[in-house]
């Protein structure tokens, strides 16, 4: 996959004000690169779009969205953590209850909630983590694309 | 919190101050304050440890959890006698630098001031969805015999905190506030990890990582500036602050049984290859990549990011679709297997070392019904995919070295991990 992305990638450099959370749609969001003051690249592949922001102190986030475009799933890497409640959108509020539920962990998260799914993992300094909603993928990906 | 006691450092530092006021400057051992500890070179025999701070594994603070390895901590306002002894602080490899409840600290500190000449914030983030928003103050640590000088800490403030400015959204957005010790089931957190400062390069540059912010009174919390600060001015891991026995830690833990224990005591050491009680021995050293990650590999899979990570307590590895585990009724988010299942693990260093690692996976809710009064246990696991991390369990029976980027041991250079 990372070879295809590193062969495939069609850089948009510039100010490309699509941005979105997840569950939401590619046009209704314009906040997360603003957000994270970042240069945004976009890469199409067959079945699905990717953007990837790089912000402030090296943050990167993609984005992974659908034909229809929604954002299916997204993917963080960074030496701190993301806007957790910018980039799980509607599905903040679920990922905070899930993650109270698990009383008895303290360490990476697995958060699943029916088709909503998040892992965050790393240590300080390199955070790494994903977070996709199973019935937003479309028919022809699996979640292993969003990585 | 216990008063402070006076020790005999603590008397050569006072013996020390008075002569500074006195105007002689030239008693010897006096050269400054930051020399007064040193006491961890003398001898070499060992038994004094004077470079060896106790750890009790039990629930936590809060005694809401299990597998919580905690120690105490000492801070003074720099220069002077004023101390104060903080218990039950958590020991993390996985994070660098030493955050305290400011519901904890009695000794007035003051704050650091940022480059604009405001407060300087900081907001510190965990994978687990958890932050800890407060300012950062200069302290003295003495841990055992060891002491470094004005660092920079955190002072972590809560909802409810007054006197600086309420956290940003930038913070809070990461999900779950942990300053108070019923959520953080510690009083703080001491970072004792594969690296000098907390952040570094990324928090440097303009514009910085999301982690400190210029807390002045034009902080809001929709609207608070993170800022740029110099690597000196982060939060520092105080090991490598130390005149000696600096170039790392050695966390010592007893074997745990397969139905567990309701505490266990050891010891949390610093330096590596530096007195008789840190030799490396026939550990083998993984290096880190440059993010403090090392491989491990199973079933013919490899996780490029996987950690080793005192702050963890259980081992996270896989999920439950591919463990064929089911998950616990209680415990929610762990493995319940129905019998005892054992697991063969690679970890393979940066340098190319690699090693088998052998653990195994019980049933949390049956592990913590059988023993209500256990919170100890070498055998909990729970899912997460991305990578092995390696929590607490992994310490039991098995020293651990973890040693500081760019300090040099017998093993090497810093950052790496030794077992």
């Amino acid at each position: 996959m990372r070879k295809i992305l590193s062969f495939l990638l069609v850089l948009v450099f510039g100010a490309v004000p699509s941005w979105a959370s997840l569950g939401l749609s590619e046009q209704s969001v314009h906040a997360d690169q603003q957000r994270m003051a970042g240069q945004l690249k976009s890469a199409t592949f067959n079945g699905f779009t990717v953007h990837e922001i790089t912000g402030a102190g090296g943050m990167v986030v993609r984005e992974y969205v659908s034909p229809v475009g929604t954002v299916f799933g997204v993917v963080w890497e960074g030496p701190t953590m993301p806007d957790l409640s910018q980039l799980l959108g509607p599905y903040f509020p679920k990922f905070q209850q899930a993650a109270a539920n698990v009383r008895y962990r303290r360490g990476p998260l697995y958060v699943q909630d029916g088709p909503f799914v998040v892992e965050s993992g790393g240590h300080m300094r390199a955070f790494r983590g994903r977070a996709y909603v199973t019935s937003l993928i479309p028919a022809n990906l699996t979640k292993d694309v969003i990585r | 919190m216990k008063a402070h006691t006076l020790s005999v450092r603590d008397l050569r530092t006072l013996g020390c101050a008075l002569a500074l006021v006195a105007g002689t400057f030239a008693l010897p051992g006096c050269s400054s304050v930051k020399g007064g500890g040193g006491a961890s070179s003398g001898g070499g025999g060992g038994s004094s440890a004077s470079n060896s701070l106790a750890i009790t594994v039990n629930a936590g603070a809060a005694t809401s959890k299990v597998n919580i390895p905690l120690v105490s901590v000492t801070i003074c306002v720099p220069g002077t006698m004023n101390c104060q002894i903080i218990q039950n602080v958590l020991v993390d490899t996985g994070s660098n630098g030493l955050r305290l409840l400011q519901t904890q600290v009695t000794i007035p500190l003051l704050t650091a001031l940022d480059t604009a000449g405001n407060p300087l914030g900081e907001c510190a983030m965990f994978a687990d969805g958890t932050f800890l928003w407060g300012s950062v103050a200069t302290a003295d640590i003495e841990l055992s015999g060891e002491k470094a000088s004005a660092v920079p800490i955190q002072i972590v403030r809560t909802t409810g905190s007054v006197g600086f400015p309420t956290v940003p959204t930038t913070c809070s957005g990461n999900g779950t506030d942990a300053g108070t010790v019923s959520v953080l089931d510690a009083n703080g957190i001491l970072g004792v990890g594969l690296f000098k400062q907390d952040c570094g390069v990324p928090c440097t540059v303009v514009p910085p990582a999301n982690a400190y912010y210029d807390a002045g009174a034009a902080c809001v919390p929709a609207s608070c500036s993170t800022i740029a600060v110099p690597l000196v001015n982060q939060l520092q891991n105080p090991v490598s602050l130390f005149t000696t026995d600096n170039n790392g830690v050695l966390i010592s833990l007893p074997t745990v049984g397969a139905t567990g224990a309701t505490s266990v005591s050891g010891s949390l050491i610093f330096g590596i290859g530096t007195q008789t009680n840190n030799a490396l021995g026939t550990a083998k050293v993984y290096t880190t990549d440059s993010f403090g990650y090392i491989t491990a590999t199973y079933n013919g899979f490899s996780y490029p990011q996987s950690v080793i990570d005192s702050g963890s307590n259980a081992y996270y590895f896989l999920d439950f679709a591919t463990t064929s585990f089911p998950q616990c009724m209680v415990v929610l988010g762990f493995y319940c297997p129905a019998s005892s299942t054992n697991f063969t693990v690679t970890n393979i260093g940066n340098n190319g070392i690699s090693g088998p690692v052998m653990f195994s996976i019980f049933s949390a809710d049956t592990l913590f019904s059988s023993n209500p009064n256990f919170k100890v246990f070498s055998n909990i696991g729970a899912p997460f995919s991305g990578a092995f991390d390696y929590g607490i369990p992994f310490f039991y029976g098995r020293p651990v070295f973890t040693a500081i980027n760019g300090q040099n041991t017998p093993g090497g250079m810093g950052p790496y991990f030794a077992y």
